[in-house]
């Protein structure tokens, strides 16, 4: 038996509240996803080794891919425990309660300002490339040619964010869904923390909220279910512990916090966390010229 | 050119392993370009742009895996695609880096900077050499190796505990380190018990335990079994103490042994009396007023030992299942063993749980024989050849010298058994089953074609025959423990929940007012 550390609030709903049962979607080292029977959202079963996040349950376990669970394997609660198979007990009841509530965007942004500058300047250093960030040497053509889309398209849209162009935001921001290398394609991840920034209350690019979330509804059929998922919970404000705080640190926090979190940000996947910090960035730059 | 296409559906590799993967497919010998991404429009646009759009490639989806291999001439396609291929089958980071090998350890410090661990396994003519390189690169050392002379363990130990290392061994077959088992040890639970052990066995028995509790292991130092004698004077289990007592994860602290050389009790039960944390002492056989009066927790048994550690732990005692023994199946099989049928034979791969089986039958009987027996009027005259009440340690020197050990391969007790099994004079044969790293892939079913043919022996012969066995691992361990249970229990085995319980289901199988010697 597995005890299970914390959880997502919903997640735990789910589970308390319904008889929940669905298939296990994948096995990756420090994740494993389960698609809902109900009505095929993706859920995840993480690592000690990772951060709370939505639609997240962390389990005591340190690796989850040595226990011969496979993809489609069944997957049911039963008295407070969440079963895979005979392969994997989960007992719930132990797991603290975590939901992702995003602060409000300030109206003094000068700390903010500083921090922006200071987080750039450490993504332009430590950042990983390969996504967002054009590596110096392309190992494939496929790979210069897809950093050249992103680094057009993501312009595109931070330059229609900037300027109000409500109309083309959309169309922009869907050309860069499912675009990159990963399981998490780098236009995703750019878009999560995008969309992130846009759904902070005050934000001034809150307008595009509306737009966010009929990009969601378009999206599904462009990228994994996976990516779905994160890109959904985003556009609705929910996301990952760490990128919760980095946003916080940037906001509010002092240069050393800011940088503290976002070192936490960039170890996500291989440069997702890069694509990610880079996509809160470009919203807060849009956010601090739209504010004037 | 030339392109290979091989469209994966609903595969998922984290991103990690994607993009580490595309880099080396795409340093293969010739391959022009490898790309290895999931199927969405946008990943099929850049395709198109680049030029290697193909129908296979129009039909992927945004769920699949893409691999495409492109090639200057025909006649390599194949050849670099089954390269790629071989990629993704050894796609696991960790396995690649076990791939890299060295030579030396001092190639291995140098090419592992971060590293600060080796566990040697080597020759013992070499074992000495090898761990005093690492010691001297600042690793602890965990050695497997034995024939070692106490003499250099003494140097070695002396040497790591001078420059604040530890120094695991020589004759260390088992360690949980940072949650990772090492040699001999089973999956267990990440807690807050630390253990240091002078024994494999009975160390895997108490972290398996306090994993069925409800507990966790934060980890489990092995010492050596010599580590206790008077010639080592304790240096790696005090050393161990202190370590698990500077440890903030570990809360409660189990120490698992036989009883140490009397001198080294002494240092030992003063390092109890120094600790900040609660210390359960497990010495099989040992003195428990010792140490009560040093503030330790004794335990009698291994059982004792894990259920004392996970309540001073937190767990909830409400909430742990103790498996207390079945008391009317005692009755049952002591109704249907015959006058005749008197004796136990224990037959066991792991040494400590051999002593505790015996131990717990010394407390019933005085005839009680073994290849360990620390009394020289109870060891065997012949190790082949079994006397009343006998309980073997497969694992002992007497058995493994120029063989592997058993709970590798199991041949030699399968031939034991089958002796036993003959003798009208047995009423019961208990044996354990260890699963784990390490271990036999299959331990009981190495083992099932002998215990039917033994049953159904006994049964011409007009005689029942108990067979107890005890499988040691928990329900994370490899092989999986329910099935190896379930095998035990469909040939007729009657299954003991610890190795504790093994023993003294055995014990009161055969203890009749009769038979009470």
């Amino acid at each position: 038996m597995i005890h299970a550390k914390s959880g997502d609030n919903y997640f735990l709903q789910q589970l308390v509240d319904t008889e929940f049962t669905g298939t296990v979607h994948s096995v990756f080292k420090h994740a494993l996803n389960i698609r809902s029977v109900a009505d095929g959202e993706i859920f995840t079963l993480a690592t000690t080794a990772m951060d709370n996040a939505p639609n997240t349950l962390v389990i005591d376990l340190d690796i989850l891919d040595n226990l011969h669970i496979k993809q489609n394997d069944s997957v049911r609660m039963k008295r407070d425990q969440l079963l895979i198979e005979d392969k994997l007990q989960i007992a719930i009841e132990t797991a603290t309660c975590w939901q992702c509530h995003l602060p409000i965007y300030p109206s003094d942004t000068t700390k903010l300002k500083n921090n922006v500058v200071q987080v750039k300047r450490f993504i332009d250093l430590y950042g990983k490339s390969g996504g967002m960030k054009r590596s110096d040497s392309p190992v494939s053509e496929f790979e210069a040619e897809t950093s050249r889309l992103l680094k057009q398209r993501t312009t595109l849209l931070h330059d229609g964010l900037c300027n109000r162009r409500l109309d083309s935001f959309q169309q922009y921001a869907l050309d860069l869904v499912g675009l990159g290398p990963g399981l998490t394609p780098s236009g995703d991840d750019f878009l999560v923390g995008l969309f992130t920034i846009i759904r902070l209350e005050g934000s001034p690019c809150s307008i595009y909220q509306p737009l966010c979330e009929s990009v969601i509804k378009m999206m599904k059929p462009l990228t994994n279910d996976i990516s779905y998922t994160t890109l959904k919970k985003a556009a609705y404000g929910q996301v990952r512990e760490s990128i919760h705080s980095l946003v916080c640190a940037m906001l509010s926090g002092t240069e050393t916090e800011s940088i503290q979190a976002l070192k936490k940000v960039l170890a996500i996947g291989s440069s997702s966390g890069t694509d990610i910090a880079l996509g809160l960035i470009s919203g807060l730059e849009a956010n601090i010229k739209l504010g004037g | 050119m030339s392109i290979k296409v091989v469209i994966k559906r609903n595969t998922y590799f984290d991103s990690v392993s994607l993009m580490s993967l595309s880099t080396k497919a795409n340093q293969i010998e010739g391959v022009e370009q490898a790309i290895i991404g999931m199927g969405t429009e946008m990943n099929k646009g850049v395709i198109r742009n680049v030029g290697l759009m193909t129908p296979e490639v129009e039909e992927a989806t945004a769920g699949d895996l893409m691999i495409i291999v492109k090639t200057a001439n025909a006649d390599e396609t194949e050849s670099a695609y089954l390269a790629v291929e071989e990629l993704l089958t050894n796609k696991n980071s960790a396995q690649a880096k076990s791939d890299i090998k060295y030579a030396t350890i001092d190639s291995a410090a140098q090419g592992i900077p971060d590293a600060n661990f080796a566990v040697i396994s080597v020759n013992g003519a070499f074992a000495v050499r090898e761990a005093r390189k690492a010691l001297e690169n600042d690793l602890h050392v965990m050695l497997f190796s034995d024939n070692v002379s106490v003499e250099d363990e003494v140097e070695l130990k002396t040497l790591a505990h001078n420059k604040g290392l530890l120094m695991m061994g020589p004759d260390c077959g088992t360690a949980i380190i940072g949650n990772t088992g090492l040699c001999f040890a089973n999956a267990v639970r990440k807690g807050s018990i630390g253990i240091v052990a002078a024994s494999g066995t009975g160390s895997q028995e108490v972290s398996v335990r306090v994993h069925d509790f409800g507990g966790g292991i934060t980890q489990l130092i092995g010492t050596g079994g010599r580590d206790l004698s008077k010639e080592v004077g304790g240096i790696m289990m005090l050393d161990g103490i202190k370590a698990l007592d500077a440890d903030e994860a570990t809360k409660v602290i189990v120490l698992v042994s036989k009883p140490p050389e009397a001198s080294v009790e002494k240092k030992v039960l003063a390092q109890i009396k120094e600790c900040s944390k609660p210390v359960v002492v497990y010495f099989i056989g040992g003195n428990e007023e010792a140490v009560v009066a040093a503030g330790g927790q004794f335990a009698k048994t291994s059982k004792e030992a894990a259920l004392k550690a996970v309540l001073l732990a937190g767990i909830d005692d409400a909430g742990i299942n103790k498996r207390a023994l079945n008391l009317p199946l005692i009755e049952e099989v002591r109704a249907k063993l015959s006058p005749e049928q008197k004796y136990i034979r224990g037959l066991f791969c792991g040494g400590t749980l051999c002593d505790e089986s015996m131990y717990l039958a010394m407390e019933k009987f005085n005839n009680v024989y073994s290849n360990i027996q620390k009394n020289p009027d109870f060891l065997l005259k012949n190790i082949n050849v079994s006397q009343e009440h006998t309980f073997i340690d497969f694992g002992d020197d007497d058995f493994t010298n120029g063989k592997p050990h058993p709970m590798i391969d199991p041949s030699s007790r399968i031939e034991r058994f089958l002796q036993e099994a003959k003798d009208p004079s047995v009423g019961v044969i208990v044996m354990d089953f260890v699963l784990g790293f390490g271990s036999h892939e299959d331990p009981v079913g190495v083992m099932l074609p002998a215990i039917i043919e033994a049953k159904q022996l006994a049964e011409k012969e007009g005689r029942h025959l108990e067979i107890i066995g005890y499988v040691l691992g928990t329900d994370i361990d490899k092989p999986n423990l329910e099935d190896q249970v379930k095998k035990l229990i469909d040939a007729g085995v009657t299954h003991a929940s610890s190795s504790t319980n093994a023993g003294l289901l055995a014990r009161e199988m055969v203890l009749k007012g009769d038979h009470h010697e």
